[in-house]
């Protein structure tokens, strides 16, 4: 059983405690401070999203949304989960013994049919033509989840993931991006000694504290405050190590990139990180979809239920929201390579955990999965409905330059059936 | 749309009289009397009236620092400090505003400034203009030649210099993006939330905004060859062509086919032109190389004319915004580009004041810059207990971050490298990277933790400080005097003022604990320029 620790900053854990005489913050270098307490009043009723994405566009006919018998159908046989009208693909036995905790979207219909655009406009529920520069989720969820005072970066991603980044928002809620083993990125490994780092430090503070007592604007502060969470995430880098725990993990998780992938994300949000996405590689399957989709569900499935009954065991998953999607989905029809193109006008979204409502099928395409039959979902209801599970107002208000931009799209709605 | 249109245009010219007359207060204006001094008298005056108290005028180190990046795009070199410091002339700093805007890095300077304007960071058709040396080239020639503000807008928006045609390449086969850009930049108007539905708190109609895109819809970008990193272009212009309406984006339906819409200026007259014949056909585009010939009838002859044009007020006004925001952080109309009749002028005589010189000094930016670096206003101190980046009233120097341009500029003259005249792109990609965007959608600068794992752990950045013959380190390491006086030469070269007592007692102690000096120079210089004294202009 794993707890909630949250890499809180010294500087957080001491607030209005040990406040030097003269107004000083003693510096963060004597270690973390691993504070529950402080964890849980701080990211109290703030929920975590760990977004698996399918890189290149799933087929939902192959996953959740099976036709047998459809001349759409394709090979695979579906399995019968317990929860009724929902089967799953033979090769996701894993995720479908979780069908309890699923909420199953088949009516989703969107705009962007390509990569670049797909990816852009399911990451930030916005057309990528617009030329605003609109957040991706993980931004979004940064900011309004994410704890200031933490260690760790907000948004965190491993492999092929979104390509908007923090937009308006501004680089406080850049990604950063890490390898699936938790090699760090760039610029991440210091050329000084831990000594010489700690004295070249007191004196940048030193210089800092004098120009900061004449001169009191706040991009002063900002930089000053951006220096010293990267010190501190240098400091708490050993987060990212998970190699010892992965020896005992991996037979579980499947010694895939996926599999390291979900282990990972899992541990980071067990230490308080809000938002965390895995690329999986690669869906893309003009040709050979089936031996394509074979191979990605048999690294996915061991994963992704093993992330969900590990943050199902720790009492997590409930403030844990798992997402699966692909920028598109593909084609009912299957073409003369054995391959399903992009498809845009009914597919496929799974969703899980924090503030969804499991065990359901929501919507559903027609017989052969060529159109949205019921209860149609865009982009922008998707997105509203990821937000309000996660406690985020949908219609949250930004600017860019003189524009005023909304988190979601005019006429967004959440899904209610699909929340808890 | 439940306001007539007539009245619309009415308020519209109304207001623009209000504001550019200054009918609000009785002119205060005096014959002779050099701008600079009206900006001050003008400053004052609402000082007075908001009851705020100014900062004191800036030291010497904080005026030389802040002219020399605004001006030339870098810092002063330890030579440059030391000379102006001990220089007690009273008129010192009106001399070097003189030698600076006659200094060769000035022109290279403007036109990263003016190339950041044009392109931002994400151009549109960012493939073909993601790097343009050939119009930056063009740029910085304009302003090394002194080319008038006014032509080199025209010549901008004519595309047939030499270099000159990449402004348009970002907005190949995007009219309505050319429409937006160009109203945005040199007319200081909002018309992109017209392009779906009439603008919510301003006059333009959807109409307004393709009647605009109507001057490009006709453009053509031609390749014409070059580097993958230097791509050329032409820009041709076909004899047909129009931008089809179909009514608010909302409404839109697949196949709805909408009306041609004539072009028509900005707030103006729909455009004079003769018809296309009737049976015309647009010849095929030529091949390769080959360049269009011109149009029988050039609409982009007569926007370009139009937006230059004497009598055309936006385009002064939102050209001396622009440059007073450019040196005093916010502008008079702020934000810069956001001209509307909700949006008044927090100065509007002031306005009025530099948008008429301007033009009275056929369109010189230099006349512009002299006027206001030379002003008190632009000499004030840093120095007040305001959290304000950019101060309502311009009572203190506005806090901007350093451009990615003017940060490694700085960089290497603080470390007493050339700025890489050779090799302009030498590790460009990492610090554009790390330094390219420090702000949210609202312009506010937020401190990132790429930027400062990027400082902190990089060997780009380590590459200025370390060691090396003839740079800073090498320089304090070689020499025999006195740490005190080898502090003193740090922090001339990097802050270019003297330390504090304090700051050169901790400098030196940190320096004489270690056995070698070597590692304790290196990190020390490397305090100074990650300090906020180095990051921001201020």
């Amino acid at each position: 059983m794993s707890h909630a620790l949250s890499h809180l900053s010294r500087r957080a854990f001491l607030k209005g405690a040990a406040v030097t005489g003269g107004g000083l913050i003693l510096p963060n270098w004597g270690g973390l401070a691993h504070a529950r307490s402080a964890a849980e009043t701080v990211t109290k009723n703030k929920k975590r999203c760990i977004l698996l994405w399918a890189n290149g566009g799933a087929s939902q006919i192959d996953t959740f949304d099976m036709k047998p018998g459809r001349t759409t159908g394709g090979p695979f046989r579906p399995i019968q989960t317990k929860v009724n009208g929902l089967q799953v693909c033979e090769y996701l036995p894993k995720v479908g013994a979780h069908a309890d905790k699923l909420a199953v979207i088949r009516s989703l219909k969107t705009q962007s049919p390509d990569h670049p655009d797909g990816i852009y406009h399911m990451h930030t529920c916005y057309k990528m033509a617009e030329r605003t520069p609109h957040p991706e989720i993980g931004a979004v969820i940064a900011k309004f989840n994410g704890n200031p005072d933490s260690d760790l970066p907000s948004f965190v991603r491993m492999g092929s993931t979104g390509n908007g980044g923090a937009g308006y928002l501004g680089p406080k809620y850049e990604p950063f991006g890490i390898d699936r083993t938790g090699r760090m990125p760039y610029f991440t490994t210091s050329y000084l000694k831990d000594e010489d780092e700690k004295k070249r430090a007191d004196l940048f503070r030193l210089v800092e504290d004098e120009f900061a007592a004449e001169h009191k604007a706040e991009p002063f502060e900002s930089h000053r405050t951006a220096k010293e969470r990267a010190w501190r995430l240098l400091r708490a880098k050993g987060v990212f190590d998970t190699s010892k725990d992965w020896a005992k993990a991996k037979d579980r998780y499947g010694d895939t990139e996926i599999g390291r992938g979900c282990f990972m994300a899992k541990k980071l949000v067990e230490a308080g990180i809000p938002f965390v996405e895995v690329g999986q590689e690669n869906y893309d399957s003009h040709g050979d979809n089936f031996v394509v989709h074979k191979g990605n569900m048999l690294g996915l499935d061991p994963a992704w239920s093993s992330l969900l009954a590990d943050l199902a065991d720790s009492g997590q998953l409930q403030d844990t929201l798992v997402i699966w999607m692909g920028e598109v989905g593909r084609t009912p029809g299957i073409n003369n390579r054995a391959g399903r193109d992009h498809f845009i006008s009914a597919w496929t979204v799974v969703l899980a955990g924090g503030g969804i409502k499991g065990g359901q099928v929501y919507g559903a395409s027609d017989a052969d999965g060529k159109t949205v039959k019921d209860n149609l979902v865009t982009e922008g209801d998707l997105f509203a409905t990821i937000y309000k599970a996660l406690g985020i107002n949908h219609r949250a208000k930004h600017h860019h330059g003189v524009r005023p931009i909304w988190l979601t799209p005019e006429g967004a709605k959440p899904v209610d059936a699909l929340l808890v | 749309m439940g306001f007539p249109r007539m009245l619309r245009l009415h308020w519209l010219l109304a207001t623009l009289i209000l504001i550019t007359t200054g009918v609000f207060r009785p002119p205060l204006a005096k014959a002779d009397e050099p701008l600079r001094a009206f900006i001050d008298r003008e400053l004052s005056t609402a000082w007075k009236e908001q009851k705020i108290a100014a900062a004191p005028k800036s030291t010497d180190s904080e005026f030389l620092r802040r002219v020399y990046i605004d001006l030339v795009g870098t810092g002063p070199t330890y030579d440059e400090t030391t000379k102006f410091l001990a220089d007690t002339d009273a008129k010192k700093r009106e001399k070097l505003i003189d030698t600076l805007l006659a200094d060769p890095r000035f022109a290279g300077a403007q036109a990263n400034v003016w190339d950041l304007a044009l392109f931002g960071r994400h151009p549109g058709n960012i493939s073909d203009t993601r790097t343009r040396p050939a119009f930056k080239t063009w740029l910085a020639k304009q302003f090394t030649d002194g080319v008038t503000h006014d032509k080199l807008v025209k010549n901008l928006l004519l595309a047939e210099q030499p270099g000159s045609e990449m402004f348009m390449v970002q907005f190949r086969n995007a009219p309505d993006e050319a429409a937006i850009a160009v109203s945005r930049i040199f007319l200081g108007t909002q018309l992109q939330c017209a392009k779906c539905h009439d603008h919510p708190f301003d006059v333009w109609t959807q109409k307004d905004f393709y009647g605009v895109s109507g001057f490009f819809v006709r453009l053509v970008v031609q390749d014409a060859g070059g580097t993958p990193n230097n791509r050329t272009f032409t820009i041709g212009e076909k004899n047909s062509g129009e931008v089809l309406f179909s009514g608010n984006a909302k409404d839109a339906a697949p196949g709805k086919k909408g009306e041609p819409i004539k072009p028509k200026f900005l707030g103006g007259n729909v455009l004079n032109e003769p018809p296309t014949p009737k049976d015309y056909k647009e010849p095929p585009l030529p091949k390769g190389s080959e360049k269009m010939p011109k149009p029988t009838f050039s609409r982009k002859e007569k926007i370009a004319e139009w937006v230059v044009a004497a009598d055309n007020l936006y385009f002064a006004n939102a050209t001396v915004n622009r440059l007073w925001a450019q040196f005093m952080g916010r502008g008079i109309v702020h934000p810069i580009d956001d001209f509307h009749k909700e949006n008044t002028p927090s100065h509007p005589m002031l306005l009025k004041a530099l948008a008429t010189g301007f033009v009275a000094n056929k369109y010189d930016l230099k006349w512009v810059i002299r006027e206001i670096a030379n002003s008190d206003a632009y000499q004030l101190s840093g120095v007040s207990a305001s959290k304000a980046s950019l101060p309502m009233w311009f009572e203190r120097a506005r806090v901007r971050p350093l451009t990615a341009e003017e940060l490694v500029a700085a960089m290497r003259t603080a470390n007493n490298f050339e700025i890489n005249p050779k090799d302009p792109n030498a590790n460009w990609d990492y610090f554009l990277r790390a330094f390219g965007e420090p702000t949210n959608g609202l312009g506010e600068f937020q401190g990132s933790l790429s930027e400062h794992l990027f400082l902190n752990n990089s060997d780009q950045v380590r590459a200025l400080f370390r060691r090396k013959k003839g740079n800073l380190a090498d320089k304090v390491l070689t020499s025999t005097e006195p740490w005190e006086k080898r502090v003193e030469l740090m922090y001339l070269s990097v802050l270019n003022r003297p330390p504090k007592p304090k700051e050169l007692e901790a400098f030196v102690s940190f320096i004489k604990r270690e056995p070698k000096p070597d590692a304790a120079v290196e990190d020390a210089i490397w305090v100074l320029l990650n300090s906020s004294e180095f990051r921001f202009n201020h």
